[in-house]
């Protein structure tokens, strides 16, 4: 408990009791020692003048007597200043008096005074000396004195009395400062213990103090101030949980970098982003948190030109992930603070498709630029003279006639696919037996087996329920399965068709050979437009690289999907997985 | 007193570049092996003559940083743990850079071998690169972080990569054995797998001296296994 307050008042009103008792206690004592000593003096004079109306040597004779009862001591002085008596002292010890200063006074006006220290005595004395006459002549004088101590134990007492009411004032002063400090200091005490409670955070309640003097209005004061202060902490925690949320919900990355270059903050994105928990990367550089030299040259060229700035920075190698970085200038809450906001905007998916967009227009280019040269080629070789040589044109023609043959495919698979992409080609789904149509498909490609002496195995179950497709669809999708099968299976392979029910009210066709088989990292690209696992080979054997992508597009439209598992060198297996016909749909 | 503190200030914010300047080399040279190695798998020239071009900037930064480093040494006289740090720094320095010749290395003999037809596919050369790569990689996570635990396992992670360079080194032994023409490329990708292991050597000399410099204490030329476990 502080009690600073209370030790002021108490101070206080012990300083001014105290002076004022000091200064009354000077000058009444200075006033009663004037009073007392003029009091004294008159009665020694008088008592003095009584005496001397005696005869001299009555007086010398009874100065014991009459000192005892003046209560003073007496001295008989002849004119000369010779003692001729005195009630305490020997006559004889005691030297002439004329010259001291009360005799000479006497001498003069018949009385005399004077306060002096007393030689014989030793004391401070009072003396008063009366001229003894006798009809007008002066015959000596009578001196009486008294020790000046008698008016200091007068004032002793007086003294007492003061130590008294400085006591009294004292005890005074003690109760009313307590008395004070309690009735101001505890609401002052339950104030500063608000304030106190206020400033860590804790701004709640109210402070009840219900007087209605100075420390009741600031009470009051410092209420309406919490109660505004509330609202506007309040209102800056919305805004501020506005702009959280919309930072941490955005799927960008948002990073803040310090005036020093240090990673300030970062927001849900960013972490989701880049797989690194907020500690990790927290008060690092760039370079330390991301080690990327790129991101490290676009902040230094930033900082050069300290505009917005955009840059498309890799990351990463497996797989790479292609970010849209936007530098911009973020202003801290403090003034001066500069810092940096980077934007982290993943372009990896766009930047594939991009590519896939450029890599197809190359592609059908390429395509079909190639049987294109061969055709003019050999229609500009008859035109300079080969077709005298008929040999030479049956075989001319039979090139012209299966490029021309290759560039229809093209085009064809191609109308396929942009029919499908663009969903032209509408999808007549019907309840169709299986085996019926992949029948049909086998006549269509059954030369080609036998011409590549290939074992053909099929192990097709004789209930198997239907399915829900599009006949023409279906039979495309087989067609171009079963002719993968056949392109990529060496000479005396087996080709095994197999089908069964799936667990998710499924069927599921597999068509496995012992063909060349694919990597495993080029799976997933199958389904891609020209894009082909062995390049030289799939040209070679007259594929379009369409393919597959029209089957993976066909499969979705049937609700279905295909699946790819393959390994180099020993074959590859294609399940397709059709939806069963049901009789609501 | 004002001065004082804005000598430190100014010695601090040195100290600081130095360490952003060194893990910009690293992460140069880490993308330099990475792209060697991935123009070696992929057989992509035209990446492998990048490499070799971005040699001349790791080069650079080298001379930069040692500069950098006496300068320091010279001016501000730093002692205990800036002085580590500091003889630290002109140490990886000198891994890093050479760390980067060898990318140059690689994608020279990547250029070679991408003449003539691919040997077999590489199995073992890829999980040694990445062996390789990840050590150094967390080499320098170690020295960013100052994370002693981390650098011990790049010191034990050494012993993978020996082992995969003798089982390399076996194998293309029978395919020399086997047929005379495969020599000139065994060769060669042995040489690669060669200067991968001497890559792994240098990312446990960064990782060595990663525990010096945050303990104090030498590490170098002890067995990985008898620290930390």
């Amino acid at each position: 408990m502080n009690l600073r307050l209370f030790h002021k008042f108490f101070f206080a009103f012990l300083a001014v009791g105290i002076a004022v008792v000091i200064v009354a206690g000077y000058l009444i004592e200075r006033e009663l020692r004037t009073d007392l000593s003029a009091r004294i003096d008159d009665e020694i004079a008088a008592e003095a003048r009584i005496i001397a109306l005696m005869p001299a040597r009555e007086i010398a004779r009874n100065a014991e007597e009459l000192a005892r009862r003046a209560g003073a001591r007496l001295t008989l002085i002849h004119t000369t200043g010779e003692v001729i008596a005195d009630s305490e002292r020997d006559i004889s010890q005691m030297d002439n008096h004329l010259t001291r200063p009360e005799i000479q006074e006497a001498r003069l006006r018949g009385v005399g005074k004077a306060v002096r220290y007393s030689t014989t005595l030793k004391k401070d004395m009072i003396y008063l000396t009366v001229a003894l006459r006798e009809g007008s002549k002066m015959t000596g004088y009578i001196r009486l004195s008294r020790p000046v101590t008698e008016i200091d134990l007068a004032t002793l007492g007086m003294a007492t009395t003061v130590i008294a009411i400085v006591l009294a004032i004292v005890g005074f002063s003690l109760t009313i400062a307590l008395l004070i400090s309690l009735k101001i200091l505890s609401p002052i005490r339950r104030l500063t213990a608000f304030a106190g409670q206020v400033r860590t955070g804790n701004i709640s309640g109210t402070l009840r103090i219900d007087t209605r003097d100075e420390i009741g209005q600031l009470a009051g004061c410092i209420n309406d101030m919490v109660t505004a202060l509330q609202e506007k902490i309040q209102t800056a925690d919305v805004e501020k949980r506005k702009l959280e949320s919309v930072f941490s919900s955005m799927r960008e990355g948002v990073l803040v970098l310090d005036d020093e270059n240090r990673i300030e903050s970062v927001n849900r994105g960013m972490k989701a982003m880049t797989g690194r928990q907020s500690a990790d990367v927290i008060g690092k550089t760039l370079l330390e948190a991301f080690r990327n030299s790129k991101l490290h040259d676009a902040l230094e060229r930033y900082r050069e030109k300290e505009e917005t700035l955009c840059e498309e920075i890799v990351f990463g190698h497996h797989p790479p992930v292609i970010m849209d970085v936007t530098f911009s200038n973020f202003y801290g809450e403090t003034d001066g603070e500069q810092k940096t906001m980077l934007v982290f905007h993943d372009v990896t998916r766009l930047k594939k498709l991009e590519r896939i967009r450029t890599d197809f227009i190359a592609n059908v280019t390429h395509e079909i630029r190639t049987p294109l040269t061969a055709i003019i080629g050999f229609v500009e070789t008859l035109r300079q003279g080969a077709l005298d040589d008929r040999g030479k044109i049956q075989e001319f023609l039979q090139i012209i006639h299966s490029n021309a043959q290759r560039l229809n495919r093209l085009v064809d698979d191609l109308l396929i696919l942009t029919g499908i992409e663009s969903g032209e080609t509408r999808f007549h789904p019907e309840q169709l037996p299986l085996d019926d149509t992949l029948h049909q498909v086998l006549t269509v490609i059954a030369e080609r087996i036998s011409e590549k002496k290939l074992k053909l195995q099929q192990q097709i179950p004789q209930d198997l329920p239907s399915i829900r497709a599009d006949r023409d669809q279906l039979m495309q999708i087989l067609l171009n399965i079963l002719d993968n099968a056949v392109k990529f299976t060496p000479e005396g392979g087996t080709i095994i068709i197999s089908a069964s029910t799936g667990p998710e009210q499924d069927l599921i066709l597999q068509i496995t050979d012992t063909g060349v088989g694919i990597p495993k990292s080029e799976i997933p690209r199958l389904g891609e437009r020209f894009y082909r696992a062995d390049k030289m080979r799939s040209r070679e054997l007259g594929g379009t690289g369409l393919g597959l992508s029209i089957v993976k597009h066909l499969m979705k439209v049937h609700s279905g999907r295909m699946v790819i598992e393959s390994a180099p060198g020993r074959g590859t297996t294609v399940s397709l997985h059709f939806p069963l016909f049901q009789e609501s749909t | 007193m004002e001065e004082k503190r804005h000598i430190r200030i100014q010695y601090d914010k040195e100290l600081r570049d130095l360490k952003d300047k060194l893990i910009y080399a690293g992460a140069l040279t880490e993308k330099a092996i990475e792209q060697g190695m991935s123009a070696l798998l992929n057989r992509d020239t035209e990446l492998a003559t990048q490499v070799i071009a971005n040699d001349t900037l790791i080069d650079r930064l080298d001379t930069e940083i040692e500069d950098k480093c006496i300068r320091l040494l010279a001016l501000r006289q730093p002692a205990a743990r800036d002085l580590r740090f500091i003889t630290t720094a002109i140490k990886i320095n000198g891994h890093l850079e050479r760390i980067g010749d060898m990318a140059v290395n690689i994608a020279e003999k990547a250029i070679i071998l991408n003449q003539e037809p691919l040997l077999k596919p590489y199995i073992d050369l890829p999980r040694m690169a990445e062996v390789a790569q990840g050590m150094i990689k967390e080499s320098l996570d170690a020295f960013i972080n100052e994370d002693v635990a981390l650098a011990h396992k790049v010191r034990r992670d050494d012993q993978i990569i020996d082992n995969l360079n003798e089982q390399i080194f076996r194998e293309l032994l029978t395919f020399m054995m086997e047929n005379p023409h495969t020599i000139h490329r065994s060769l060669i990708i042995s040489q690669i797998s060669k200067l991968l292991e001497r890559v792994s050597d240098h990312a446990e000399g960064i990782a060595d001296m990663v525990i010096y410099m945050v303990t104090g204490q030498s590490v170098r030329h002890k067995p990985a296994s008898a620290e930390n476990g």
